[in-house]
């Protein structure tokens, strides 16, 4: 755990140097197993984005927005992962991916998720996958 | 606008949008809704003026577990200026000398200029920016644009171009808004619908207020050195 005044300093001495460099991208993909050893081969993007939206959802997201919100900071945490691997990085994606399948019928019980990175050239990499979870095991509350 | 009208703007625009980010949290995780429900009522007494300026106090206090919650801000820039915004403001308004609450109040309206000339800076530095390469890379393949056909935009170079050169211009050129009142209030209307067309495309809401309340305290750096 990083201390809390390094991670307040760059917010009291920012860079301010956003998109100077577009990097490779994090897509965070997700599959579900009826074992832990199962072999994971059906991976579905996670909150993968609408193919087109409305101006007035647009505009409706400017006061509403708590999906896209977290989205974008799973984008954070999975770009932190293949960085510095924490716990706290996997735990985050784990349970926001384990509340969105949570209730829903005939869910396989085991989960993992992988962060597969786009570049500029259209090229596609995972570069981080997770050990299986037990879905009942992941706090989702 | 004097300094203690541009304070009490500046607190209660920081103070909506942090209940309109806070609201977000509430959905879901127990932990999140307690601590973004304790920043919705401190956010309320601020809005109220009430218990100046222990809302305030507190709501820095409440920023640095949140920031340890999420292992850093939650979604990037607009959480880093709206932190910025509300160390400022609570320095403002507790610091003893009036020259001291003057100068963290000045640093959140430098930061904000900065905001935009460091922006433009770190983009005109890279060729892909110059040549429209990195805003076709952001729409092509980055985790931005908010619908799928939005990445279609990606095979209008030219369109991309003159983007990329109207945000870099504009954001170089933002300082020199500085120089008189109407032309500060034309930079910050065109800055705020730059903030407003990230908010639709990107999704970007957060920057779009966080920004927004910042503004009285640039409006007031100007007044106060020109």
């Amino acid at each position: 755990m990083a201390n809390p005044f390094s991670l307040l300093a760059p917010a009291l001495i920012p860079s301010w140097n956003f998109f100077d460099v577009i990097a490779a991208s994090p897509r965070v993909e997700h599959a579900l197993a009826d074992t832990r050893e199962a072999t994971l081969e059906d991976w579905d993007e996670f909150r993968p984005r609408p193919q087109r939206l409305s101006p007035a959802v647009m505009l409706g997201r400017l006061v509403w927005n708590p999906r896209w919100n977290e989205s974008l900071y799973l984008v954070s945490c999975a770009e932190r992962l293949v960085e510095e691997p924490t716990v706290h990085g996997e735990d985050e994606i784990f349970r926001r991916i384990a509340a969105d399948l949570a209730g829903r019928p005939g869910t396989r019980p085991w989960l993992s998720f992988r962060l597969q990175f786009i570049d500029a050239a259209g090229e596609r990499e995972v570069l981080y996958q997770a050990a299986p979870r037990r879905l009942a095991d992941i706090e989702v509350r | 606008m004097s300094f203690d009208h541009a304070l009490r703007l500046t607190e209660v625009l920081l103070a909506l949008a942090l209940i309109q980010q806070s609201l977000e949290h509430l959905r879901v995780f127990r932990r999140e809704r307690l601590l973004f429900g304790a920043r919705i009522l401190l956010c309320g007494l601020v809005v109220a003026g009430a218990a100046s300026p222990w809302p305030l106090v507190v709501l820095a206090g409440l920023s640095v577990l949140i920031l340890q919650r999420f292992q850093g801000p939650y979604n990037g820039g607009s959480d880093r200026l709206g932190l910025l915004a509300l160390w400022c403001v609570t320095l403002a308004r507790t610091l003893p000398v009036e020259a001291w609450r003057e100068l963290a109040f000045g640093y959140l309206g430098v930061q904000l200029m900065l905001s935009y000339f460091i922006s433009g800076w770190v983009k005109i530095v890279n060729p892909d920016w110059r040549k429209g390469v990195a805003l076709r890379q952001v729409f092509a393949f980055s985790a931005y644009p908010v619908a799928e056909s939005l990445r279609g935009w990606a095979d209008r170079p030219r369109l991309l171009l003159a983007m990329s050169w109207a945000v870099m211009l504009f954001e170089l050129a933002f300082p020199l808004t500085l120089l008189s009142p109407p032309s500060l209030m034309v930079g910050l209307a065109v800055a705020a619908t730059f903030h407003l067309a990230n908010a639709g495309l990107f999704g970007l809401n957060r920057f779009f207020w966080t920004w927004l309340a910042a503004y009285p305290a640039i409006v007031w750096l100007q007044q106060r050195l020109f």
